[in-house]
C-alpha cells in the first residue's frame, strides 16, 4: 500500500532523514517508535507532501508520490491526523467534519458523519461550538474523525495519545482496536510503548533519520538492546 | 464648531459611506493577506485603475450602469493577468520581495494611466436616477452616497453569508487559519487563493468605479486610499472579515469626524489608533487566527 525507500528530506540546510525504508501492507496497524528527534514527524510529513523529499521514492497504491502537492497525496486517500492535531479554531466542529466529508463522500469505506458521531458520541453535543472551544481529547476525536470521513485508503496519525488523560487514551484506544477490526489501514507514530504495542501488527523503530528494526511487537518485546538503544526504558 | 442635528446626521452618514468604501477595499487586501500570506502594495492601483475603466466604458458606452459592471470586470482580468505572471512566482519569495514587486508595480499602473488618460481629473456623473438629495433620517442627503453606502452594505453582507454559511466560505476560512490542514483535506489552496484574489481585484474595481462620481478619477488616488486601507487591515486583523468591517467603521468615522470636529489632528488621530491597536492587540482587533 505504502511504500519509502532510501528518502531523504529536511528543514532548509538541515538534513533530518537519512535513507528512510518503509513498507505498510493494506489493512495493517503500523507503528512507528523512536525517541525524541528520531525523524518520525518528518517522515509522516514527507508522505504527506508537506516537507519535500529530497531524495528517495514514496510509492502509494502504486503511484510515485513524492513531489506532488499535499492536496493531491490527500485526494489519492491518505489521510493525516497531526501531532498538533490541527483543528480549525475558526470553524465549528460541523464545519470542521463537512469539509472532511467533501472529498470522502462516495468512496469506499462508507464513513458518514452519522457514523463517525456514532463512534464519538462527544463531537454530537459539540457540533456547534467552535473548534477551539474543544479540550484536547475532543480535538484529538475531531482529527480523527475527520480523517475517517475522508474514507481513506490509509490513515497516519500521530501521536494520538500525547497529553491526553489516560481514560481518554484508554477511549481512544478502543476505538482505534474498532478500527482495526473493521479493516482500517493506519501508519501510528506513538511514544506509548504499549499503546502502540498493543495496537500494531507490524512495529518500526526510528533513531537519527533512519528506520533502524521492523519487526513484530512481540520480537521487540524481547529484544533488550534494541529498547535500550533506540527507544529508551 | 458647528452644530445642530441635522451636521451631525450628516456627518454620520458621511462617515458611513466612506467607511463602506474602506471596506470594498481592504476586504479584499486583507483576505489575500491572510490567505496567501501576500502583501499586494498595488491594490490601491487596482482601484485607480477601476475608476478610469469606468470613465472610459461611461464616456464610449452606455454611462454610469456600463462602468460599474466594466469596471469590476477590467480589473478583475489584469488581476489575473498580474497573478500569472507575477504574483503567483512570488507567493514563496517573502514579504520583503512582494512589497518590492507591488510597490513597483504601483509606479507602473500610475505611468500606464498617466500616458493613457493624461495627468489631470476626470469626472464621472452619477446615474439621474441617483442624481438628487433624498430625505433620510430627517436630514437631505445626496442620493448618490446613499448608494454608494448600500452597495459597501450589499457586498458586506453577500460577503458574510457566503464566508460563514457556504461550503467555499468554510474553505476559505480553514485555509486563512491553517493551509497546511486544509491541503491535507483536499483542499487545493492555491485555486482557491486565485479564486479570492480575482474577487479581491473585481471589489478593489467597484470601489474605483463608484468614487469617481465623488471624487473624481486622478493618478493619485489609488496611493492615497492605500495608506487608510492598509490601516484598515492592520486594526482589523489580517484575513478576517468582522475585522474588516470594523476596521473599516473605526478609520471611515475617526477620518469623517476628526475632520470636522479637529481638522489640524484628524490625520494624527488614525495613526494614534494604529499605535493604540498594535501596542495593545498586535494581532489586531478581530484576527482571523485565534
Ligand atoms: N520545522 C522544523 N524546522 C527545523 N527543524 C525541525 C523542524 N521540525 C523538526 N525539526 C528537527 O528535525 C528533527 C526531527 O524532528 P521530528 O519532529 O521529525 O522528530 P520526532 O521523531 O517526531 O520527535 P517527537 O517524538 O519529539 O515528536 C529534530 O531534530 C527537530 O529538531
Ligand atoms: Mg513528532
Amino acid at each position: 500500500m505504502l511504500e519509502l525507500s532510501g528518502v531523504t528530506a529536511g528543514y532548509g540546510e538541515t538534513q533530518v532523514l537519512h535513507g528512510v525504508d518503509l513498507v505498510v501492507r493494506e489493512g495493517q496497524f503500523h507503528a512507528i517508535l523512536g525517541r525524541n528527534g528520531a525523524g518520525k514527524t518528518t517522515t509522516l510529513k514527507t508522505i504527506m507532501g508537506l516537507v519535500p523529499a529530497k531524495g528517495g521514492e514514496i510509492r502509494f497504491a502504486g503511484d510515485s508520490i513524492a513531489g506532488r502537492e499535499p492536496y493531491r497525496i490527500a485526494t489519492l486517500g491518505i489521510a493525516y491526523v497531526p501531532e498538533t492535531r490541527d483543528v480549525f479554531g475558526a470553524l465549528t466542529v460541523e464545519e470542521n467534519l463537512h469539509l472532511a466529508a467533501r472529498i470522502g463522500v462516495g468512496r469506499a469505506g462508507g464513513w458518514s458523519i452519522e457514523k463517525v458521531l456514532a463512534i464519538f458520541p462527544n463531537l454530537a453535543e459539540r457540533m456547534d461550538n467552535g473548534g477551539n472551544q474543544l479540550s484536547g481529547g475532543e480535538q484529538q476525536m475531531l482529527s480523527i474523525g475527520r480523517a475517517l470521513l475522508m474514507n481513506p485508503s490509509l490513515m497516519i496519525l500521530d501521536e494520538p495519545t500525547e497529553g491526553l488523560a489516560p481514560i481518554i487514551v484508554r477511549q481512544i484506544f478502543d476505538k482505534l482496536m474498532e478500527l482495526k477490526q473493521a479493516g482500517l489501514t493506519l501508519l501510528l507514530v506513538e511514544q506509548n510503548f504499549h499503546f502502540a504495542l498493543n495496537l500494531a501488527d507490524e512495529v518500526s523503530v526510528f533513531g537519527r533519520g533512519q528506520c533502524i528494526w521492523t519487526g513484530t511487537p512481540d520480537a521487540l518485546r524481547m529484544d533488550e538492546d534494541l529498547h535500550k538503544r533506540w527507544i529508551g526504558v | 464648531m458647528p452644530g445642530g442635528a441635522d451636521f451631525w446626521i450628516t456627518q454620520f452618514l458621511n462617515g458611513l459611506q466612506f467607511s463602506m468604501l474602506l471596506f470594498l477595499l481592504s476586504i479584499g487586501l486583507t483576505v489575500i493577506f491572510g490567505l496567501l500570506h501576500f502583501v499586494n502594495l498595488a491594490h490601491g492601483a487596482l482601484y485607480m485603475l477601476g475608476a478610469y475603466v469606468g470613465v472610459s466604458a461611461a464616456a464610449h458606452l452606455g454611462g454610469y450602469w456600463s462602468a460599474l459592471v466594466l469596471g469590476p470586470l477590467a480589473v478583475m482580468a489584469i488581476g489575473i493577468v498580474l497573478y500569472l505572471t507575477l504574483i503567483k512566482r512570488m507567493r514563496r519569495a517573502g514579504p520583503m520581495n512582494q512589497v518590492l514587486v507591488t510597490f513597483g508595480l504601483i509606479f507602473v499602473i500610475v505611468d500606464i494611466v498617466r500616458i493613457l488618460w493624461g495627468d489631470v481629473a476626470l469626472g464621472l456623473a452619477e446615474p439621474a436616477s441617483l442624481s438628487g438629495p433624498i430625505q433620510i433620517f430627517g436630514v437631505s442627503y445626496p442620493a448618490y452616497r446613499v448608494f454608494v453606502t448600500a452597495v459597501g452594505l450589499v457586498v458586506m453582507i453577500a460577503l458574510s453569508v457566503v464566508l460563514n454559511r457556504t461550503q467555499i466560505g468554510a474553505m476559505i476560512r480553514a485555509g486563512v487559519e491553517n493551509d497546511a490542514m486544509a491541503a491535507c483535506l483536499g483542499i487545493n489552496v492555491e485555486r482557491l487563493f486565485f479564486l479570492v484574489f480575482c474577487v479581491g481585484c473585481a471589489l478593489a474595481g467597484l470601489a474605483g468605479v463608484i468614487a469617481v462620481p465623488l471624487f473624481s478619477a486622478t493618478p493619485g488616488m489609488g496611493t492615497d486610499i492605500l495608506i487608510p486601507t492598509l490601516i484598515v487591515v492592520v486594526i482589523g486583523g489580517l484575513g478576517s472579515l468582522n475585522g474588516a468591517i470594523l476596521g473599516s467603521l473605526i478609520v471611515g468615522f475617526i477620518q469623517t469626524f476628526g475632520a470636522v470636529v479637529t481638522p489640524g489632528l484628524a490625520s494624527v488621530l488614525v495613526y494614534v489608533l494604529l499605535a493604540a491597536v498594535l501596542i495593545t492587540k498586535p494581532a489586531g482587533l478581530l484576527p482571523a487566527r485565534g
